[in-house]
């Protein structure tokens, strides 16, 4: 069992060894497979044998090894044999981490990180190779935190690497033409990881490792890599800002708890001061994109002391910038929640009838569950009642069924609400 | 294989659904059921007994496709009210049908209210390879 600091550092370490065996070997699939080994090498010797002196190079040694014997045994299978003599003995190329040496593990590891989000992969596959490989997250836990069997996830996983392997991509980083889609796809692809770990957070399962954290922790490295990309700046914003509720967004037995209703008391006002001055210094730089201006939304919540005195205003026109960059439904939706705080429920129903025949939208049962609750501003009980349940038919979810269950038992039918038209 | 059956009204009841006639359950009910399921699944996970389980959502999401004058036909929701269906399995790799039917009765230990009269467990050997299924 290796002590947290030792499992720190090989997980920091991992992606570093993986770039320079791919770098040096190319065969991103084994690898892959001998950095694996190398690390569980590690993971049960360390703890007996002390560190060593350069934990970096034993790494590379006992990888770039175990790539050998691999490369070997596919050589062998396929009769060929020429290419093990172009390996190099590792020691010849070890040397001890400089500044220059550095330098390039940090560009190692974004490169890393563009391969593992490559376009030639699905958004699945993406995310098991991220936390795989940059991440240092073994393929159980990956199968755990996707609640997919282990086999399932092995396989994800080895398609991936296959896929990655017969694209040709080289390990290099992307052309300059390509650079800014490629690292808006590595921001996607962290996004993704977050929301798998915050959606999941109200779940029963305690063996689920902390998606978000790896996925704030993912962030802040590709943020530090590239400081000047103001959108990377944005999604840690972001995910700080998110992040900071979730003490308050669960009740004692898991219950889903709307920000309206939250105890902020329990908000993390340590990850809420960072976020709020990471945006505003990003927001400064005049760039704007999808994830600042989320961020900044994020921001205007997280600031406002109490439901009431939240700066809707704010919200709206920061909502209707983001509208106009970005043709998220989800985003529609809570604009037209914003409009509704600012503007009174009419006018937000008004923007929901028209999103209505967007089916991206209207099948959701979040769209039937705003409608309810601008209904229910409206003061409308019998139809916000009727959206409710609707609602809950929409989705598959327990906790968010109970959720729209409780708002609708609140509001009982009576018979003036009778002639309102409730679908 | 084991196969845990409920009905529609089952879940409606976990859902919290008004009117599904059944004792509607309460957060703490959920507490309990899943810290019960956590600690099941946990032991069998730990004896290296488990090899897969999942939960099925409401029969109501279920779809049915059938040949009907020699054309498919889907139905949403083909079952009725009270019919008990599949609502959760775990396969199981262990020593005997009796250790299998063993860990299968534990189950109706799960608490939750009206649970325990209603419960209702199968258990059924899976068939190993393509030679016990043919001549």
């Amino acid at each position: 069992m290796p002590t947290p600091v030792v499992e720190d550092l090989l997980r920091a370490l991992a992606p570093q060894v993986l770039a320079a065996l791919v770098r040096r070997y190319g065969h991103f699939d084994l690898a892959e497979d001998a950095v694996q080994e190398a690390l569980l090498a590690a993971a049960t010797r360390w703890p007996h044998d002390g560190d060593p002196d350069n934990p970096r190079a034993w790494l590379i040694t006992v990888a770039a090894r175990r790539l050998t014997d691999l490369l070997r045994a596919e050589q062998a299978r396929r009769g060929r044999e020429q290419a093990t003599a172009a390996l190099m003995p590792a020691g010849d190329w070890i040397t001890p981490a400089d500044d220059a040496r550095r330098l390039d593990d940090a560009d190692d590891t974004l490169i890393l990180l563009f391969l593992c989000c490559h376009p030639a992969l699905s958004p699945a596959s993406q995310i098991a190779l991220t936390l795989r490989a940059v991440g240092g997250l073994s393929t159980g836990e990956i199968a755990r935190a996707f609640l997919v069997p282990e086999a399932t996830m092995t396989r994800r996983i080895t398609r991936a690497k296959q896929a990655i392997a017969d694209s040709g991509a080289p390990f290099a980083p992307p052309t300059a033409s390509e650079r800014g889609l490629r690292l808006a796809v590595v921001r996607h692809v962290l996004y993704l990881i977050f929301t798998e770990g915050y959606a999941a957070a109200a779940g029963v399962g305690l063996l689920r490792p902390d998606l978000c954290a790896e996925a704030m922790r993912l962030t802040r490295l590709l943020h530090r890599l590239l400081p000047n990309e103001t959108e990377t700046a944005g999604l840690l914003a972001l995910m700080l800002l998110t992040d900071a509720r979730r003490p308050a967004r669960t009740g004692p037995h898991g219950e889903l708890i709307p920000m309206a209703e939250q105890d902020r008391s329990r908000w993390d006002l340590a990850a809420i001061s960072e976020g709020v001055a990471l945006i505003t210094a990003t927001l400064r730089r005049r760039q704007p994109g999808p994830f600042q201006l989320q961020a900044a939304i994020a921001a205007v919540h997280d600031e406002a002391a109490s439901a009431e005195t939240t700066d809707w205003p704010q919200i709206l026109a920061l909502y209707e910038l983001l509208r106009e960059a970005s043709d998220n439904p989800v985003i529609a939706l809570n604009h037209a929640v914003a409009t509704a705080m600012v503007h009174g429920p009419r006018a937000g129903l008004q923007l929901l009838d028209q999103l209505a025949d967007d089916t991206r939208v209207a099948t959701g049962y979040r769209f039937h569950a705003v409608r309810a609750q601008l209904l229910e501003m409206a003061g409308e009980p019998a139809a916000a009642r009727v959206a409710y349940l609707k609602a809950a038919r929409h989705t598959a979810s327990l906790p968010h069924q109970r959720y729209l269950h409780a708002r609708a038992d609140r509001l009982t039918p009576t018979p003036v609400d009778r002639r309102t038209d409730c679908d | 294989m084991i196969l845990l059956c409920g009905s529609q009204g089952d879940y409606d009841a976990m859902a919290g659904k008004p009117g599904s006639g059944k004792p509607a359950w309460t957060g703490a009910d959920f507490a309990a059921l899943g810290t019960f399921m956590e600690a099941f699944n946990r032991e069998l996970a730990e004896s290296g007994e488990l090899v897969e389980t999942r939960g099925l959502t409401a029969p109501a999401y279920a779809r049915r496709i059938r040949l009907q004058d020699g054309a498919p036909v889907i139905t949403d929701g083909p079952y009725a009210e009270s019919e008990e269906v599949l609502a959760g399995y775990w396969i199981v790799d262990c020593a005997s049908l009796d250790r299998a039917t063993q860990i299968a009765a534990r189950l109706t230990e799960a608490p939750g209210p009206d649970a325990r009269e209603r419960a209702v467990v199968d258990v059924r050997p899976v068939a190993e390879s393509r030679d016990e299924l043919e001549p």
